[in-house]
């Protein structure tokens, strides 16, 4: 079966800006490169990466894998959690010291927020350690969405000041402000399981969870209709197991979850959606947080129309998903926290 | 200075009895706004895991026995949440939640402890819970501040 595996983190440059182009069985080379050609020209992907130098970056690439570019440069500190705004213009961040471990559970509060232009130019930082926790850009860019103990607070981009607070109703972690601008999506503790996927009304506050045991890091197709998140799927742990993280989507009230992409031996995360919502980039680390602390994971982009996909041998994944796919999927260079825009950047830095 | 006297007056007589004078920790009394002796009445299965990678909180049910400071009955069944409970609660409090601890090294089911309690669990903590009393249980749920074994 060599070859029907992602094969994450075996062998892969950390910054390759070869495309891996995988797959086996009934995908064939010119799918995989057809995938490859079409969401080339397609914009810029963001994330976070280790340099040679040893810390973490913030880099931008071609869908395809093509074009890395370092934005930060900063040997001093590492860059995590990039944000694209919605127009593509900007870019929000955080910063932490050098010596700080980026946390699977705090990344979004670790650190200072940053914004800059989406080139990486023009930085200025926002607040102090720990300020903007979990901020999300409101889709015209005007408004940070924040999540702490004390609430959702909803912060006005240019002067910072606090405009509005809601109860933040077992919200706790992972705060992303929906496309079209009505919800938020986050990870909850108020469904009984610990880490449930659920949204939020922005004006209301109403709630309800979208899929309630063992989720993380939820994201927003852009009708705001459905949310792609990782899921610790139940059967592995009725089977005894531990569990790999599994990639799924489904509608924001719950309804519909399907199986997006798994693999035996990958935890998928970090899934995020092309801004026309074809296509979704993810990560896949054998680590279960990432692996932060070392080098992270090649990333993978495939489209949402060949979902499910089943990636290495991955047997029982295969009984439980007879009709899921090989791929094509793409393999990425190594990364965390992918966030995709379609709007082209003018390098200026 | 009264209050001295008594409290010498009643360590020289536990002395004279052959019992060693039993000093209150003085973070039982200065943290919380409740503070109780209680009987932890189980350890669900599944309630206490080793997770280095998740931080999380516990929700455990116990009677209250006795009651210290604040408004409970004695009696009466509550829920209390903690955090990363497999670790001693010594060892539990960390960057992100620095306001606990306490003397107890491992929970145990019939075993009393007296802990410093504050009510409304949310407000005093953000993260990861796991609660088998979901939908079982009336009431707050309190936030373990300090926990001790029970004298």
């Amino acid at each position: 079966m060599a070859g029907t595996s992602l094969k994450f983190g075996r062998g892969v440059a950390a910054i390759a800006a070869v495309v891996v182009v995988i797959g086996a069985g009934v995908v064939g080379a010119e799918d995989r490169e057809a995938l490859a050609a079409e969401v080339r020209g397609l914009g810029w992907i963001v994330f976070s990466a280790r340099t040679s130098g040893g810390e973490w970056d913030l880099h931008v690439m071609r869908p395809d894998g093509s074009g890395v570019r370092n934005l930060t440069k900063t040997p001093g500190s590492n860059e995590a959690y990039p944000l694209f705004s919605r127009d593509g213009r900007r870019l929000l961040f955080r910063r932490l010291g050098r010596g700080e471990t980026i946390s699977g559970n705090d990344y979004g509060v670790q650190g200072v927020p940053v914004v800059a232009n989406s080139d990486g130019s023009s930085e200025k930082v926002l607040g102090g350690e720990g300020e903007l926790p979990w901020a999300s850009w409101s889709p015209d860019g005007k408004e940070f969405a924040c999540l702490a103990l004390k609430g959702v607070t909803f912060v006005d981009a240019a002067t910072g000041k606090v405009t509005r607070v809601l109860k933040r109703s077992g919200f706790f972690q992972q705060l992303t402000w929906s496309p079209d601008g009505e919800w938020l999506s986050g990870v909850s503790n108020a469904f009984g399981s610990g880490w449930s996927v659920a949204r939020m009304h922005v004006k209301t506050g109403d709630v309800n969870g979208v899929s309630l045991t063992d989720n993380c890091t939820p994201d927003w197709f852009p009708d705001g209709g459905r949310m792609i998140f990782s899921n610790r799927h139940a059967s592995d742990v009725a089977l005894g197991k531990t569990g790999w993280t599994q990639l799924w989507m489904a509608g924001a009230d719950g309804k519909n979850a399907r199986l997006v992409y798994a693999e035996d031996g990958r935890h998928i995360y970090g899934g995020h959606v092309s801004p026309d919502g074809k296509y979704v980039v993810f990560t896949g680390n054998p680590q279960e947080d990432g692996d932060p602390a070392n080098g992270g994971a090649p990333m993978g982009l495939m489209r949402v129309a060949d979902a499910p996909i089943i990636g290495g041998d991955s047997a029982l994944l295969r009984k439980e998903h007879p009709g899921a796919k090989r791929g094509p999927v793409l393999v990425l260079p190594k990364g965390w926290e992918p966030c995709w825009t379609y709007h082209e950047i003018a390098f200026t830095k | 200075m009264k209050t001295r006297y008594f409290l010498l007056l009643a360590m020289i007589g536990m002395v004279a009895c052959g019992k060693k004078p039993v000093v209150p920790d003085p973070q039982l009394g200065s943290r919380g706004t409740v503070e109780v002796t209680a009987k932890l009445l189980e350890v669900p299965e599944g309630a206490i895991i080793q997770r280095d990678l998740y931080d999380y909180a516990t929700v455990l049910k116990y009677e209250v026995t006795e009651v210290h400071r604040g408004d409970v009955q004695r009696g009466a069944v509550i829920h209390v949440g903690h955090y990363n409970p497999w670790k001693p609660r010594a060892e539990a409090a960390d960057r992100k939640v620095k306001d606990v601890g306490g003397t107890l090294r491992r929970f145990r089911a019939d075993e009393r402890h007296r802990m410093a309690l504050e009510p409304g669990m949310d407000e005093h903590y953000l993260g990861g819970i796991v609660d088998k009393y979901f939908g079982k249980r009336d009431g707050d749920v309190f936030w373990a501040v300090w926990t001790n074994p029970a004298e």
